[in-house]
């Protein structure tokens, strides 16, 4: 025979208690004795309780008592039933059973003898079919695992086990039925766990002990989990729920596993912890961040709780650990896991889900903007390939590699305006933080030690792969600006194949290729600054700061141009939408703090504004006009003229379709700006690379806009079916002209190789002492060029920060001369050890060294000469450190941290509802 | 305007006139094409020079300084112990040094570095080595090449000196009839600072008729200069330092005087090579009938008579060849002793050239082969003030001959400064110097070298991008 006595304990819950009482009162299976508790509530719930139960069951508490307090002062009073076995029921005020739940739970005890904890489903209270819980588990990181899916509905998919049970590690208190001589063996839930987890502290214990806890999905509960989700408020503590759930969840692992198991626990939930705090504070969520780092500092220093709990719990532990263990979340899940957040945070969805959803009532699924690349359902593959993008970037791919595959012969990367590659990337960050050096060092540094150190694969793949990457980030940022896919997938393979991109790969302009590859974004995040929500254009304000700070970092041209363009949008917009001026304030404000001292020196030499990053190239200031009109910047690499006929033949096309007005005129307007500018910069014998590629932004947006009105007429049948096709085919027609040409001509008529060796001869790179230089002399006809290469070839970006010495020059001059006299002299005491000239080594030159007889030659072959100072070479003393540059190093650290936050997705600004009901990563309900 | 931009065609109007007006505007700016100006060498005064006497003994050492250049400056002579302080530009210093003396060194810094000059002459009017031979002091160089009969018909003397700070390490490579004659004594030389070393080419090789010598150093510098003895009867002088090999080689200062002419050609590369001789006479160039190419296999040292082809006249001879070559002349005088002398591929005299040891029947071979010339002469005489300078013109691809007088106060001996001027061809030349005995005509020649006055400065610049090729 079975006895049992429910006990509903109450506190300011009488919107729920109604419905509950009737619920618990309306059993099939008669309830022997009910007993309510009321923890001081301030509503009816008191009033109710007496009247469902009489005067005489009802225990009045103070406010602040727990759950497990609250039952464990009805235990204490209530008298043990002498026959049969005595049962007790667990109800919160907000969770009502169901008619039949008692009954099914004893008919499961009967079935099982050995299960001493059985508990409901739960469902959710006002979406009654929503599944909340089916018995839970822990994974050992402390988080509360339903194995759930977010918003599951229950289609009895979860039921088919035998006999309508199945073993979970816990069981919610909300409907849980306790046998009590299990209860009182095991001194019942812990008062010391006053909110969250006291049902896993438990059941984790009943298990130890060898008992069995099933849930029973025959049997079902609606439950509103109340204080989870802030529909009251909570009294038996003072802090936030989510961090009282994390501190008693961490508290539980500890206090229940054996001690070797728990070592290993507190270590490794401190690193995830930290982990969890640096990315809630990237992710803008600071409460989260505290919550999460508080605490686990409160249960690390308090020691004597643990030990007590520990102790408490010793009996079992170690022995009961191995039927605890297999019920543990699988780690499969936490790697599974890990992957789903770093999806989330990429798609910009949002909060990070630390401790583990309280049940299935997750955020609705809303569109993300990653959706298309990121969220479909299917294999990776399978979603890589569908995917038009995807396709774009593994066609362009194809074409770079068949433009480019007879470049690589082996040797080093480098040409035009590229330095040969050589360093890893811990030469470049040396670079960067040794003394002052152009900031795009640091640029790419960071990328080198994402390519694993490899500062040529980095270089590379940006250079060489500036045209499939060019293309995908067409694709990816024009996705707001025009919806119809074909015209976009035109706009991206087009932009992609500019003569701008291929002049680019040819001369090894690292500069323009990264602008290029970033153009597109800008223009992305520049659309959202001026027309998004007021947030997202703030944070896309910093963003695109950010990223121009970057672009200016590589070609300063770049700010000037932005520059005009955003004050003339701050003119047009500026008085229309609220915040666009601050925001694009700040859009142009971020580069120059970032940028600080290096565009102070930039001010100073004005000309340099037109240089890239790399090797001064100058463009042809001869350049035709018709050549700035077709978009090509002229030089190596570029098709000829005709090849852009087809683009802009469709863009005056588009002209005459009145649709999207302002854009359309935005567009042009930019074009013809970047053209204006090209020109300028082109007679200034600069590259006018970067405004044209500008000005065809301008131009494919304005033209891809219209390009839905295409599809629209080939379904319109009749010639207008014809002209559809042949606006199709000349608008194609460029960017399968640039390609054809560029696989036909190959990569390799530019200045750009992949076969050269490194400049300072091994021998002088080996018998250098530090500090002593090479001077690398090269002769073209009758004029000589020289550098100063010191111990090793020049990293990217070293020459830039080098001042010529005009001593060092005439020094120079006169030893290749061969006129004897001091030269020699001068370039020793300037640090001058060795003397080098890479083949083909010019007679008259060689003569005039091997008759100094300041130096010896050490080797001569068909790859170069050698000579060796043999009077004594002063080394001179390294100029010191400059201190402030320290400093400004650390701030320039922490101003790009800041403005990564700043313009990082936020977690909570995608949420459209009204912020009604907060999750809380925690648990239970109740008092 | 509104109706304008909401005209169908208003837009692309719009358009099209900015686009004219942007192509106008990059029409207009369009500049000119301007032809860049090549930044061409610059001349510098020579600042310091050192140079080597070979084998001195019973010669005599000239040594002089062209004017010109002011500033301080000195040159130093070091004959065995004795130091001989020279600082006085344009001013002949002639010294006759006793037999087995070792090597003269000359140093020059300053003013008198510029253009200094340095020759030895010795004659011997009797014995093996009878007749005129006189050579260039040697500039310490990282290899030399001589282009003259083998040791199978020739006593040959390499003379050696390291007059550096560094020892050195020489080699040299024989190119003979047959081709490269290999021998393990030809490498492994090492001479230490101050060392002097004659080699006699027989106890190293024997059997080449004919040679092209590479003297190397992998390792410091050296001077070289290697004299030929070909016996009673047969005459002695020095050969004189060849230009490197190249594929057109001038070999002037071919007298205009009776006597055997021949031609020495190396190719010491790997290839097989056809070379078209030319021979630049008083009257014209012409392909010498019947000997319009010669063969030179690789590797080895083709011997050509040119003695009917020149036929007395004074000449320089154009060598081309698809192969780089090395060439030399040998100059057989008349009489019933004989005396050899030779000349060698040589240079332009475009920066000019000073000829240290000149005096009585002296003369001057100039060649123009490519473009007229006009050159300044100026002789130097040992006492006295030097005479006004002369003017030669040597119209194009012919040669002159000018038979020096000594002016007064050059009896004992002059010197003689060439200096081609303003938008003149590639002038080269050779001196000669003939003295006719009962028992045959003595001579010697040498081709002449660029005077060490000027070096050319390349225009430099410090570039980072002369890191890629």
């Amino acid at each position: 025979m079975h006895s049992v006595t429910a006990i509903v304990v109450a506190h300011d819950g009488a919107r729920w208690l109604r419905e509950t009482l009737t619920a618990v009162l309306g059993q099939t299976r008669r309830l022997d004795r009910v007993v309510g508790v009321d923890n001081g509530s301030r509503d009816d719930s008191g009033k109710l309780l007496t009247q469902a139960f009489g005067p005489n069951a009802v225990v009045s508490m103070p406010r602040s008592t727990g759950f497990a307090q609250a039952v464990h002062e009805v235990t204490t009073r209530l008298p043990h039933e002498p026959q049969g076995t005595e049962w007790l029921w667990l109800i919160h005020d907000d969770c009502a059973p169901e008619p039949r739940a008692l009954e099914t739970l004893l008919w499961a005890a009967e079935q099982h003898q050995d299960a001493v904890i059985l508990g409901p489903k739960l469902r959710d209270w006002l979406d009654r079919k929503l599944l909340l819980e089916l018995g839970v588990t822990v994974a050992r990181s402390g988080r509360r695992e339903t194995g759930l899916e977010p918003r599951e509905y229950d289609q009895g998919q979860h039921d088919q086990d035998i006999g309508g049970v199945r073993d979970a590690l816990s069981v919610s208190t909300a409907g849980m039925l306790i046998r009590r001589d299990v209860w009182d063996e095991l001194s019942g839930l812990d008062p010391r766990l006053p909110l969250f987890r006291d049902d896993l502290d438990f059941c984790w214990r009943a298990r130890a002990a060898g008992h069995r806890v099933l849930a029973v999905t025959a049997a079902t509960a609606y439950h509103a989990e109340a204080a989870t989700r802030r529909r009251r408020r909570i009294a038996a503590s003072d802090d936030h729920p989510r961090r009282l759930a994390r501190r008693y969840a961490l508290f539980v692992i500890m206090a229940n596993l054996p001690f070797w198991a728990m070592l290993w626990s507190m270590v490794r939930n401190t690193f995830g912890s930290m982990v969890r705090t640096g990315l809630f504070l990237v992710a803008k969520q600071p409460a989260y961040a505290l919550d999460e780092i508080v605490a686990l500092g409160s249960v690390l220093f308090h020691p004597g709780k643990l030990r007590r709990a520990r102790k408490a719990r010793k009996k079992n532990r170690k022995n009961g650990y191995q039927l605890v263990k297999p019920l543990f979340t699988p780690p499969s899940a936490a790697v599974r896991r890990i992957f789903d957040m770093v999806r989330g945070q990429l798609a910009g969805s949002g909060p990070l889900d630390s401790a583990g959803r309280h049940h299935a009532v997750g955020r609705a699924p809303e569109e993300e903007e990653g959706d298309e690349l990121l969220n479909d359902e299917g294999s990776f593959l399978r979603r890589t390939f569908a995917n038009a993008g995807a396709r774009l970037f593994l066609a362009l791919v194809v074409v770079t590699v068949a433009a480019h595959w007879r470049l690589v012969t082996g040797g080093l990367l480098g040409g035009g305006a590229l330095v040969p590659v050589v360093g890893g990337a811990a030469d470049l960050w040396g670079l960067y933080t040794g003394d002052w050096a152009p900031p795009y060092v640091a640029v790419l540094a960071a990328l080198s030690t994402l390519f694993l150190g490899k500062v040529w694969l980095a270089v590379a793949v940006l250079l060489l792969g500036c045209v499939p990457l060019a293309g995908l980030s067409a694709y990816l940022a024009t996705r707001r600006l025009i919806p119809y896919t074909p015209a976009r997938v035109w706009l991206a393979v087009t932009y992609a194949l500019l003569p701008v991109a291929t002049g680019v790969v040819a001369t090894g302009r690292i500069g323009s290729a990264v602008v290029i590859v970033l153009l597109p974004v800008y223009a992305s995040l520049a659309t959202v600054v001026l027309s998004g929500d007021p947030r997202p254009a703030r944070r896309a304000a910093w963003g695109l700061g950010l990223l121009l700070a970057i672009g200016t970092a590589f070609v300063p041209l770049l700010y000037a141009f932005v520059a005009i363009l955003g004050a003339l949008a701050a003119l047009s917009f500026g008085g229309v939408r609220r915040g666009v001026g601050i925001s694009l304030a700040i859009t142009l404000i971020v580069p120059i703090v970032l940028l600080l001292p290096w565009l102070g020196e930039l001010v100073a030499q004005p000309a340099r504004i037109l240089r890239e990053a790399g090797l001064p190239l100058p463009g042809d200031p001869r350049l035709p006009p018709e050549a700035l009109l077709t978009l090509n910047p002229g030089g190596p690499g570029t098709p000829p003229l005709w090849a852009t006929a087809g683009l802009l033949a469709v863009a005056l096309g588009a002209l005459l379709l009145r649709r999207h007005q302002l854009i359309v005129a935005i567009g042009w307007g930019v074009a013809i700006f970047g053209v204006l500018v090209a020109t300028v910069v082109a007679r200034l014998s600069g590259w006018p690379g970067v405004p044209l590629a500008f000005a065809a932004t301008g131009l494919l947006v304005a033209t891809a806009l219209a390009g839905h009105r295409v599809a629209e007429f080939r379904a319109a049948g009749g010639f207008r079916k014809a002209g559809a096709w042949l606006v199709a085919l000349v608008a194609f027609a460029t960017p399968v002209a640039a390609a054809g040409l560029w696989i036909w001509t190959g990569a390799h008529h530019g200045p750009l190789r992949w076969n050269l060796r490194d400049p300072i001869p091994s021998l002088a790179a080996l018998k250098s002492e530090p500090g002593e230089g090479t001077v690398l002399l090269r002769s073209a006809g009758e004029t000589l060029t020289y550098t100063v290469l010191r111990g090793r070839a020049p990293l990217i970006g070293e020459a830039e920060a080098r001042t010529a010495d005009g001593a060092v020059t005439a020094a120079v001059a006169g030893l290749a001369s061969g006129r004897g006299g001091t030269d020699a002299q001068a370039l020793a005491s300037r640090g001058i050890a060795f003397v080098a000239v890479p083949a083909p080594v010019d007679p008259e030159l060689r003569r005039a060294l091997d008759s100094e007889p300041a130096l010896t030659r050490l080797s001569l072959s068909r790859v170069a000469g050698l000579w060796r100072m043999v009077i004594p070479v002063t080394v001179p003393p390294p100029s010191p450190p400059d201190p402030s540059h320290r400093y400004w190093l650390w701030g320039q650290g922490v101003l790009v941290a800041l403005v990564l936050i700043l313009a990082a997705p936020g977690a909570r600004a995608a949420e459209p509802e009204p912020v009604a009901e907060e999750q809380v990563s925690g648990e239970r309900v109740l008092v | 305007m509104r109706r304008l931009i909401e005209n169908r065609f208003g837009m692309l109007a719009l358009v099209l006139i900015a686009l004219a007006a942007v192509y106008g505007g990059a029409f207009v700016s369009r500049p000119a094409p301007v032809r860049v100006e090549q930044p061409k060498p610059v001349r510098a005064a020579v600042a310091s020079v050192s140079t080597v006497c070979p084998d001195p003994g019973g010669a005599t050492v000239s040594a002089v300084t062209p004017p010109g250049v002011e500033g301080p400056g000195e040159a130093t002579v070091l004959d065995g112990e004795k130091t001989v302080v020279l600082d006085q530009p344009g001013t002949l210093w002639q010294k006759s040094i006793a037999k087995g003396a070792d090597p003269v060194r000359i140093g020059a810094t300053g003013a008198m570095a510029s253009g200094l000059e340095a020759g030895r002459t010795s004659k011997e009017t009797s014995g093996a080595a009878r007749g005129l031979a006189g050579v260039r002091c040697v500039e310490p160089g990282a290899d030399a090449w001589f282009v003259g009969p083998g040791p199978a018909v020739a006593d040959l003397t390499l003379h050696l000196s390291n007059v550096e700070a560094a020892p050195a390490d020489v080699f040299f490579t024989v190119y003979a009839g047959e081709g490269l004659v290999v021998t393990d004594q030809a490498t492994g030389m090492v001479l230490k600072p101050g060392e002097h070393r004659a080699v006699k080419l027989r106890k190293v090789i024997t059997s080449p008729l004919v040679m092209g010598l590479h003297v190397e150093t992998s390792r410091g510098r050296v001077t070289a200069a290697v004299e030929a003895v070909l016996g009673q009867g047969k005459g002695a002088d020095w050969l004189p330092a060849a230009a490197a090999p190249d594929t057109q080689v001038v070999v002037p200062g071919v007298p205009g005087s009776a006597g055997r002419r021949v031609l020495y050609i190396t190719a010491p590369g790997e290839q097989d090579t056809v070379v078209q001789v030319r021979a630049v006479l008083k009257d014209g160039s012409y392909a010498l009938k019947g000997r319009e190419d010669v063969k030179v296999p690789a590797g080895s040292t083709t011997t050509m008579d040119l003695t009917t082809g020149v036929g007395g006249q004074p000449a320089a001879l154009l060598l081309t060849s698809e192969a780089p070559i090395v060439a030399g002349l040998e100059i057989t005088g008349t009489g019933t002793l004989q005396d050899v002398a030779y000349t060698a591929g040589a240079p332009a005299l475009d920066l000019g050239s000073v000829v240290a040891d000149a005096r009585k029947g002296t003369r001057l071979v100039l060649s123009a082969p490519f473009g007229a010339a006009t050159v300044r002469l100026q002789l130097l005489p040992k006492e006295g003030d030097p005479p006004p300078p002369t003017q030669v013109v040597v119209p194009a691809a012919r040669t002159k001959e000018i038979r020096l007088n000594p002016p007064p106060g050059g009896e004992k001996g002059f010197s003689v400064v060439l200096q081609p001027q303003p938008g003149s061809g590639p002038v080269y030349g050779g001196r000669v110097i003939e003295e006719n005995t009962s028992l045959g005509q003595l001579l010697t020649a040498q081709p002449l070298a660029v005077a060490r006055t000027w070096a050319l400065v390349p225009p430099t610049t410090d570039n980072p991008a002369a890191v890629l090729p």
